[in-house]
């Protein structure tokens, strides 16, 4: 008797425990190979530590031809498939181009969520920094510290992409609200060189210019070399997004004002942990926003 | 040569052996890659799901790479392709978005292709700009330009199920379960490769093209039109490239700008390691999409096994130096004897 009692309690754990995760294998399909820019790497570390303490085989890749290739990451995400993965944690290549992949790994029972941005597929989570609120935060610093009716710039991003339009809506936004004139408002597609050409151009024809907004921080690292390069870094205010090492160090230096730290390991561990709650039948609410914060001297030191 | 097959039967099966060596040992690297990556992965490769998978990922490269194939056996390139693409695949999702008939939808992408073609052409012959590479770089950005210019840089959404069907629909085989089908993509490429590999052996103008490609001077004291044979290839490529994009419609469902930046290397790459000589005169349809099936196997094994993306464009830079090395050592080789 005792002894059934004891077998079917071990049986009882046994399951239980095999029932949660044993069987689960996730991928996380992010935009860019991680040696391509340290917010991939940072948010493949996030998923890989989450997945090594939760017990659940975490996969992350990147699109081999870089943020635009699209082809590249369905191919990912389907040979993903092939391979069995329960959880998929996708950040997409396009908004719209990714939709039939996603479809059909929700056909196969597998689990989705978006990361870093929200892809097309009505009723996926998106697991990743709110970015108008976000960027509003950096003009807002701009406003905070330049006098009102100033030149001001704005770096984009690639508009295709939400990030891109959101982040330059939020900092235009808040910049028009604190009466700054915005003299320029052009794409460097997340690309530090072509940050650094755009720059050179904007500072050509505007000399006043006396403050600049990148939407990341790789093109604010080039706008900061324009800048040097024209000997106007002492009259222009940097803000960046993304709270990377090297725009940490830039802080550090005097060189940039700001950036909008986004918390990309975050972003990859909750993408994994949102995952593991939507296999357990819970349901997420539309947006898990991972926060932003200020990175200026005071803290830059911990984003090196 | 003939003469010596009849009278030395030695040297005939030696002969018969390197032509089969030259047309066909590229296959045997496409089943070595099979059989290594079969066994590498066993549990995922051999399956029907990863089987549809690689014909569909092959299919935007393979329809670049015999458009490609065309214009590099006239000892051309086609720079453009991937720029032509993207604007047929912008054009196309407007067009089905804003209402126009689905049969017309699908000629859209070929004729914008066909249409940019044709201008490559036409700066090569009638311009006489120095080398194709210049004329398809600059229709490669300016293209890539309109492209953005049309929708501001904004992919376009919600392309109907009709001309989504050639890039995504699929043909269920009676057995073998779920992910047992035949992709229609699949059907598209037979057609479109037999079609190309007829036209090249049994049509005047596919001779032609090998004669222009062999010596343009030659050709043309034989009274072949140069210049049409010229403007035709680049139209043909301009065509596939429109067709790709139908394709890539299919598959994702969207127009989006950013569509095939850097697919014109990808169709190049694959054309060489396919045999063609990038000097022209040479190069077989089966050899082009041998040099398809190379790369897309070997990106579909490595993403199989979690290899780096790194890893992929290493090995490809390696192969193609392999197999053009590989070639100029049998051509040596045969000049010899």
């Amino acid at each position: 008797m005792k002894l059934k009692q004891i077998l079917l309690a071990s049986a009882v754990v046994l399951a239980s425990t095999a029932g949660a995760f044993a069987a689960d294998k996730f991928a996380v399909i992010m935009g860019n190979i991680p040696s391509a820019n340290q917010f991939w790497a940072k948010v493949e570390q996030g998923a890989l530590e989450k997945g090594k303490e939760m017990g659940i085989e975490v996969t992350v890749l990147g699109s081999p031809g870089g943020e635009s290739d699209v082809a590249g990451q369905i191919a990912l995400v389907e040979d993903q498939l092939t391979k069995g993965i329960t959880g998929l944690a996708l950040a997409p290549a396009d908004p719209a181009a990714l939709n039939p992949t996603v479809e059909k790994a929700l056909k196969q029972g597998v689990k989705v969520v978006y990361i870093d941005r929200p892809g097309g597929v009505a009723g996926i989570t998106y697991v990743g920094t709110d970015n108008e609120p976000a960027a509003a935060l950096g003009g807002k610093y701009i406003c905070d510290h330049i006098e009102k009716g100033s030149d001001v710039a704005i770096l984009q991003g690639v508009m295709a992409i939400v990030n891109g339009s959101a982040r330059a809506k939020g900092s235009r936004d808040a910049l028009t609200a604190c009466g700054m004139n915005i003299v320029a408002e052009q794409t460097a597609e997340w690309d530090n060189a072509k940050g650094q050409m755009v720059t050179e151009n904007i500072i050509t024809a505007n000399p006043n210019l006396k403050a600049l907004f990148a939407s990341n921080d790789n093109m604010g690292m080039g706008a900061i070399e324009a800048l040097k390069g024209a000997k106007m870094l002492d009259k222009v205010m940097v803000v960046g997004f993304d709270g990377n090492p090297e725009a940490a160090a830039a802080i550090l230096k005097g060189e940039m004002a700001i950036s909008i730290a986004q918390r990309p390991v975050h972003m990859g561990a909750i993408g994994v942990e949102s995952l593991a709650k939507l296999i357990k039948g819970e349901t997420l609410p539309p947006v898990v926003d991972t926060g932003a914060e200020i990175v200026d001297k005071s803290n830059a030191e911990s984003y090196k | 040569m003939t003469d010596a097959v009849s009278r030395n039967p030695t040297t005939g099966w030696r002969d018969l052996r390197g032509r089969l060596l030259e047309d066909y040992g590229i296959l045997l690297v496409v089943l070595a890659m099979i059989l290594l990556l079969w066994a590498l992965q066993p549990d995922y490769f051999m399956t029907a799901q990863n089987i549809t998978n690689i014909i569909r990922q092959i299919g935007m490269n393979a329809l670049l790479a015999l458009g490609m194939y065309l214009v590099i056996v006239t000892a051309g390139i086609d720079l453009s392709v991937g720029s032509v693409m993207a604007l047929a695949i912008m054009l196309l999702a407007i067009a089905d978005t804003s209402g126009v008939p689905w049969p017309l939808v699908l000629l859209i992408g070929p004729l914008v292709g066909a249409l940019i073609g044709i201008i490559n052409g036409l700066g090569l012959t009638l311009l006489k700009l120095p080398h194709p590479f210049i004329m398809t770089l600059g229709t490669l950005n300016a293209v890539r330009g309109l492209c953005n210019l049309v929708t501001d840089g904004r992919p376009v959404s919600g392309i109907s199920d009709e001309v989504r069907y050639l890039g995504t629909g699929d043909i269920p085989l009676p057995f073998g379960g779920e992910f047992a089908v035949i992709p229609v993509s699949a059907i598209l490429l037979l057609v479109c490769y037999c079609g190309v590999a007829w036209f090249m052996r049994k049509v005047s103008l596919g001779r032609h093209i090998f004669a222009v490609g062999g010596n343009p001077q030659a050709a043309r004291v034989s009274g072949i039109n140069v210049n049409g044979v010229l403007v035709f290839v680049y139209a043909a490529s301009g065509f596939f490239a429109g067709l790709a994009a139908l394709l890539m419609a299919g598959r994702t469902g969207s127009g989006y700008p950013n569509l095939g930046i850097g697919a014109e290397l990808d169709a190049i790459a694959a054309v060489i390691i396919g045999g063609a000589s990038f000097f022209g005169g040479r190069g077989t349809v089966l050899g082009v999409f041998a040099g398809v099936l190379v790369m897309g196997l070997l990106r579909n094994g490595l993403n199989l096994m979690n290899i780096s993306a790194f890893w992929q464009q290493t090995l490809i830079g390696i192969i193609i130096i392999l197999a053009v090395w590989i070639d100029v050592l049998r051509r040596r080789a045969r000049a010899r004897r």
